[in-house]
Order: structure tokens, then sequence, then C-alpha cells
């Protein structure tokens, strides 16, 4: 069994490879990668050579290239320590053209032309263009060599970036005393006990900690990294897109390392390093003492996740507890008045497009004076009705009309033949035969359903206005987030491969007859 | 010893009698003669609930594809027209006199709500059919091919664990993207992935009855693999493959409506596409109507083409010919 499941997963892991190979290539390859600018207001204000870098350095942030200016090898060149800082001021500016260039300028474009070609990028010049003697707009000279990402190269980078795990040298700066400190007393727990470690050099600052929040102990060790968002929620990676919570800030009173006390929404728990940002900037230097100034704010509402899993999982509690049992009375009532009762709604949901019944839902809701629009900041739990009722409705028709199937199948078998023969009364026959075997495919649907939850409904989340997870994918397409979609590809990919081994997980559990190791047969 | 059979109600006569032997006679075969399509339409048509819905179809698909040729559509044809907007039935009736067109008022241009329902019908049922029409034949005929051979099914079930979990509406929204996003760009998005998902239904069907008894007589008897499957194993199919474009034909209406709901809809003016841009006018008091007509009338053609499936579907299946 184990070593069955094990290669399952590994085929599943496969699978998964390459759906994250073919979104790639639908997004990077195939799509014009001009498309990306056509809602940018900056695009259209930036012109001549200044355009081509600006769509140079965007098509690098949206993960197209690499791209590197001469300005920034220059920069390269200082930290080697190949060039010195005023060396670097006096060839920074180019010529109009290649040949106007100064003398030592001429030899350190030559050097960066040909120290990139060899690496494979494509080195290009822009010269200065100018209306008589006057540089147009945006019409300064520039250099800049880039190279597209071979898709291997792009593939191997996302899984071997996927986990990131924190160490203390990930700062690059030179900071004294790298290393862990283990405390018993965490000092924003304000002299209470509660262990915690913090780094010094890592990324984050604490790297373990309790808090109040549930699950009550937390870890910064090892991050998932599913990539960087651009657009959709800017510098900030996808999985925590999903699992950031949202909403009004809540304030609290907080100590801040420098002593000073203020009522303020940081997280402080969640610091990261910021080069350089205590010195640039007054109202960090106020608070912190060292350069660990990133911090989180706590909000008052749950996570995109967590929107779209209460309400899944709620609403597909509601429709087994009444799918089940209405789909059972359907089979033991079948051609009669409850059976074709059942039929037509389950006729109604199937046929009738989804965005059709949600809108009437929505419309019955506001009728009965029920909130249709979600508000996070609402204490009421009613605005969760009518989205529930929404995401239920169809998964109760669903199941109804499965469990009628399969009961109606097991009925004609003949060992309930064999058992009405027996003497068994028909209630006996139901509950002890017919429903073990009737439930087995309905139970491995289970942890598809629950995983599933996460993903949120699309049509049921726009109805409601629901901050779930269900338009991050349609929201990253319009706004040509390749990492958001790339990253919710492959969550979606996981959660299926999952979804799928659990159920025949569980099917096993149910039915000892089920077995997948061969030896067993 | 004499039974007395007045005791069950029934007549000597009516139990047994004696019937004189002849060869000739015992040779003829005397069952009725048997013909699968005409008993299918005799089961179909014998419930008289069927006749009200397939005359429903028929005034809807002659609606949808006749009303567009002997009107011009014109969608801005009224948008300079002052006070055209936006109109209920009754105020559109008052202001351009009885008119079948106006029985569902305006919409935000001015033009009327019933011609613009009926032309987006008449693209959105052809959509569904043309969808269903390749999905179906490419699904049946790979599915087979699929389920009778190993190698294929283990090329075939990696294959599809692949594509079915590329993510649907960014492999649809990506096409429409880079080809346009005409009526034919939609039928390929909805058609280059969509028959894998029939074909793996057909290969279960068919992985099913392919080891069954009668197949072994036939293939020990050295009947062909092509004529074990058009004989023995398509009309086996043949109620399953009605019942599945039963559920597929609607289907493809409802994923346009709901494509182009979240943005990615065809240029063509569909149903989906008049719900997508009416979306606003649904909260709108007073302009409901140009929100739930193509609503309502998406629903109408969806919940017919799905009975009419289903019933033709129990219908051919040749165990209720009895």
């Amino acid at each position: 069994m184990a070593k069955y499941l094990l290669k399952r997963l590994f085929y599943g892991i496969i699978c998964i490879i390459i759906v994250v190979a073919i979104v790639m290539v639908l997004i990077y390859s195939l799509l014009p990668k001009q498309r990306i600018f056509a809602t940018d207001a900056t695009f259209t204000k930036v012109l001549n050579n200044t355009r081509e870098t600006y769509m140079n350095q965007k098509w690098e942030d949206y993960g197209y290239q690499d791209y590197v200016t001469y300005q920034e090898y220059l920069g390269e060149l200082v930290k080697r320590g190949e060039l010195d800082e005023e060396t670097r001021e006096s060839v920074a500016k180019l010529g109009d053209t290649a040949e106007k260039d100064k003398p030592e300028t001429a030899v350190l474009t030559k050097q960066f032309q040909e120290e990139y070609e060899a690496k494979g990028y494509t080195v290009t010049r822009l010269d200065t263009k100018k209306v008589g003697r006057k540089v147009v707009n945006g019409g300064n000279a520039a250099m800049f060599a880039t190279r597209p990402k071979p898709l291997t190269d792009r593939l191997w980078k996302y899984f071997t970036g996927l986990l990131s795990i924190d160490s203390i040298h990930n700062v690059e700066e030179d900071i004294p005393d790298r290393g862990l400190t283990f405390t018993l007393y965490d000092p924003l727990a304000e002299g209470k006990f509660s262990p915690a470690i913090i780094g010094n050099g890592t990324t984050h600052k604490y790297l373990l900690y309790f808090d109040s929040e549930f699950p009550y102990i937390h870890q910064n060790i090892i991050s998932i990294r599913l990539g960087m968002s651009y657009s959709v929620s800017s510098g900030v990676d996808v999985f925590d897109t999903m699992t950031r919570s949202q909403g009004s800030y809540v304030l609290r009173q907080v100590t801040f390392p420098t002593g000073l006390v203020e009522s303020s929404a940081d997280n402080l728990h969640t610091a990261t390093y910021m080069s350089g940002s205590r010195d640039s900037n007054m109202v960090a230097k106020d608070r912190f003492t060292d350069d660990y100034t990133n911090v989180d704010l706590y909000r008052a509402g749950r996570s995109k996740l967590g929107y779209s899993f209460i309400m899944g999982i709620i609403s597909s509690a509601i429709a087994y507890c009444l799918g089940l049992p209405i789909g059972l009375l359907m089979a033991r009532q079948k051609d009669k008045f409850i059976d074709k009762l059942g039929t037509v709604y389950i006729i109604f949901l199937i046929a009738v497009p989804s965005l059709a019944y949600i809108f009437m839902l929505k419309a019955i809701g506001t009728r009965m004076g029920m909130p249709t629009t979600f508000d996070m900041d609402s204490p009421s739990k009613l605005i969760y009705v009518m989205p529930i009722i929404s995401l239920a409705m169809p998964t109760i028709a669903n199941l109804m009309k499965w469990t009628r199937r399969y009961m109606i199948d097991q009925m004609n078998s003949d060992y309930v033949k064999f058992a009405r023969s027996g003497g068994l009364t028909e209630n006996e026959i139901f509950a002890k035969h017919i429903l073990k075997n009737a439930a087995i495919p309905i139970v491995h649907g289970i942890p598809g359903t629950i995983l599933f939850a996460m993903v949120g409904a699309i049509i049921t989340e726009r109805v409601y206005v629901v901050p779930g997870a269900g338009n991050l994918l349609t929201e990253a397409i319009n706004k040509y987030d390749n990492s958001v979609i790339v990253g919710v590809a492959l969550f979606y990919a996981v959660l299926s491969v999952l979804s799928l081994v659990l159920g025949d997980i569980l099917m096993a559990t149910v039915d000892p007859r089920i077995s997948f190791s061969t030896k067993d047969r | 010893m004499e039974y007395d059979y007045s005791k069950l109600g029934l007549s000597t006569a009516e139990l047994f009698s004696k019937q004189e032997h002849n060869d000739l006679d015992s040779e003829k075969i005397t069952a009725p003669r048997y013909s699968y399509w005409s008993s299918v339409f005799r089961v179909f048509f014998r419930n008289k609930l069927n006749i009200v819905i397939l005359l429903l179809l028929a005034v809807v698909i002659l609606f949808a594809y006749l009303y567009p040729v002997f009107t011009e559509y014109d969608r801005f044809g009224q948008l300079l027209h002052e006070g055209a907007r936006h109109l209920g039935p009754a105020a559109a009736i008052e202001k351009f006199g009885f008119s079948i067109k106006y029985i569902l008022g305006t919409g935000a241009s001015g033009n009327s709500t019933f011609d613009a329902v009926w032309n987006g019908a008449g693209i959105s049922i052809s959509l569904a059919f043309i969808c269903a029409a390749i999905n179906m034949t490419v699904g049946v005929v790979v599915g087979a091919i699929w389920g009778f051979s190993k190698k294929v099914d283990m090329v075939m079930t990696a294959v599809y664990q692949i594509v079915g979990n590329v993510p649907n509406i960014l492999l649809i929204s990506v096409l429409m993207m880079i080809l346009g996003g005409g009526f034919w760009t939609m039928v390929f998005a909805l058609t280059i992935t969509g028959w894998i998902f029939i074909a793996y239904a057909i290969r279960v069907q068919v992985v099913i009855i392919r080891d069954r008894e009668y197949n072994m007589a036939s293939r020990c008897l050295g009947t062909s693999t092509v004529k074990i499957a058009m004989r023995n194993i398509l009309p086996f199919m043949t109620s399953i493959i009605v019942t599945m474009a039963a559920t597929e034909i609607p289907s493809y209406i409802s994923s346009e409506v709901f494509l182009a709901f979240i943005g990615i809809g065809m240029s063509e003016m569909s149903l989906g596409r008049l719900i997508y841009e009416a979306e606003a006018a649904m909260v709108t008091p007073g302009w409901g109507f140009e929100f739930w007509s193509p609503v309502a009338v998406s629903a109408i053609i969806t919940i017919v083409l799905y009975v009419v499936g289903q019933n033709l579907g129990d219908a051919s299946d040749p165990r209720t010919h009895m």
C-alpha cells in the first residue's frame, strides 16, 4: 500500500511539473509580451529610448527575460572591486554614439559587450536622439544586455525556489553578530514566559514564536514561495497573497524595540530585514533598533483562502447532510412523488447556467432582507448565509444525483435479491447492505470536496463580492501577472493530485475489499 | 384427478389447449419485427411531455434562427434616440407603439432587448451544437481506441491527467488573447481539450464491456476488432452517448455565459455577452428586463435541450423497449 501510494505521488509530482511547464509555455511563449503594456499608464508617457529601456525593465519584472544595463554592470564591477567609485562616476555617462565615447568609457562598454555576449545575451546600444542640438524627451543614450529565459531554466529555478529556508547568511550587508538566539522570554511578550528563536542575519527576525493568534505557534524558518506577484498585489508572494489576512487594521498598544509605546497595527513578530531602512526612514528610526523594519499589519478579516475555505467547508457539510439523505429517500421512493420532485431540482441546477441561478438566489436574498454584499468589517454572520446557500445548492444536486444512481444500481444486484429471499426487511437491506456499497464511490469524493473548498468559486465570490481566492486566477490573467498565474496553477494541480490520492486511501479504508498493492490480491 | 379450476377463477380453456403440430409452421419465425430506432422513437413519443418539450425546442430554435433573418438587428440603431434607453416593456410599448420588438423593453443603447436576445440565442445555440458535434465525434472515436488498446491506455491516461490539470480558464483566455475573440476561436478554445473528458468517460464504458463474455465469444469466433467495436460495443453505448450529448450541449451554453461573465467572452453578441453587459442593469430598479431576459432565455434553452436529450437517452436504452 505504502509503495503504491509513493508511486502514485511520484507520478503526481511529474504530472504537476509538466502542468507547470505547459502553463509557462502558454503565458511566456505564446502570449505576445507587448500585451502587458495594454493598460499601462506609464508606457504612454515614456518615449523614445526611455520607452525601450522601460519595456525591457518591465519584461524583466514580469519574468520574461534577464536584463542588465551598462550602469548596473558598472555597479557590479565596483562591488567586485575592479573599479573604484570615482572612475565609475566618470564613465557612467555614455557618449551620443559609440564613436563619441570617452576612451575609458569605450573600453568599458566594449568589455560589457564582450562579457555579456559570451553569456548568450544580446547587447543593444541606443544612440542619443536629437532634434537639432537638443536631446528629445527620453532620447538619452542607453546600453543594455537582454537574454530571454529558456523554459528549462525557468522551470528549474521555479521548483528549486519553491521552499525557501531562512539562514543567518541571508542578509548580504556586513552586520555584526550573525547568529541565532534562543530565549524563553520573548521580548515582545513583555516578560511573560514565551519561548522564541530570534535570528540576526536571517531574513525574518523571529524564526519561531508563540502568540495569541491561531495556531499559536508560528515559524518563519521554511516559507513557501510560489512566485512574486507583480501587479495583483505588488511585491508579495502568491502564497502570502492567498494566506495573508485582509480588511481594516486592528490597532493595539505596541511597545517598539526602542521603547516607544504607540497604538499601532504592526505585528512585530513578522519583521523582515530591509537593507538601510532605519537610516533612510525617520519613522523606522524612532521605533526600531535594527534594520528589521518591514512588518505585516494586524487586520480584522480573514485571508483569501480563509474566506473561501470557511464558506466552502460549511457549504460542503450542508451539502453532504442534505444531499445524501435526500438521494437515499429518492432511491427508496423511486418513481414516486419525492423522486420526481428531486429530479426536477437536479435538472434545474444542471441545465440552468450557474450564473442564472446564483443571480436568482441573490435577488431572492435581497427580497428577504438578507445582506448580499460581503463586508469584511461587518460583525454580522448573516453575510455568510447567501454565498453558502449558493455554493451548497449545486453540490446538493450533484450528491443527490449520484447517491440515487449508485443506490438504484445496487438495488438491482443479486445480493439484494438474496438478502430479500433470506427474509431481511427492506430497512435492514437498505441500511446494512445497499448503503455500505453505495457509499464507497461517494466517500472517494470527500477529500476532493474539502481540498477544493479552498479554491473558492469564481461566480459566487464575484456576485456576493467575497474577498476569496476564487477570483485570483482570473484577476491575474486580466492583469498579466504571470507569476501569480503559475503559482495558482501549481496550487490547483497539487490539490487535485492530493485529493485523488487521499480519496483512494479513504476508499480503501472504508472498503476492505479494495487493495492497491498487488500482493494482497 | 379432476381439478377444481373454478377456485382459480379460470376456465380449462384458458389454461391449456391442445395444438396440432405442423412442421411448416414450426419453421416460421413469429417474433414481431424489431427495428431499433423505430422502437426508440416509439418509446420517446409514448411520453406526452416529450412532445410538448420538443415543440418548445422547435419554437426556440425557429425563433433563434428565423427571427434575426426577418428583422434587421442593429445594436446601435437607436443610439442617438434620446429617451429610448433602458425602458421597461410598458414604457417601450407606449413610446414606440405595440410591436413584438418591444415586449421586453430596450437596452443600454436604446436597442430592442427582444431582438438582442434572439440574435444572441442563435449564436449561443450554434456554438453549443458545433462544439458538441466536434467534441463528441473526436471523444467517442478516441475513447473507443483508448478503451481497446492497453498501450494507448497508458499514454492517454497520462495525457488526461496532465491536460485535466491545466486550468481551463487560463487555456481559453490565452487562446482568446492570441487568436482574437471571434466565434471560431471560442469553438477552438472549447474543443481543443474538451474532447478528452468525453473520451475518458467513453473509455471507462468501453473497458467495462470490452471483456464481457459475448465479446470474448465473438473474438473466439474470429470476429475482427473493428466489427466487434461497430456491432457489439457501439449499440451498447448508444444510450450512453445520447445521454452524454444531452448534458454536453447545454453545458457549452452555460460555459459561454460563464466565460463572458468573467470577461473572456466572444466578440459576437451571444447570450453570455448580453448577460455580461447587462450585469449592472440587474441591480438598477426598472432595468431588470435587460438582464433577466437573456438569463431566462438561456435557462429555457438549456433546460429544454437537457430534458429532450435525457429522455431520448432513456428511450435509446433497449431495456425500455419492452
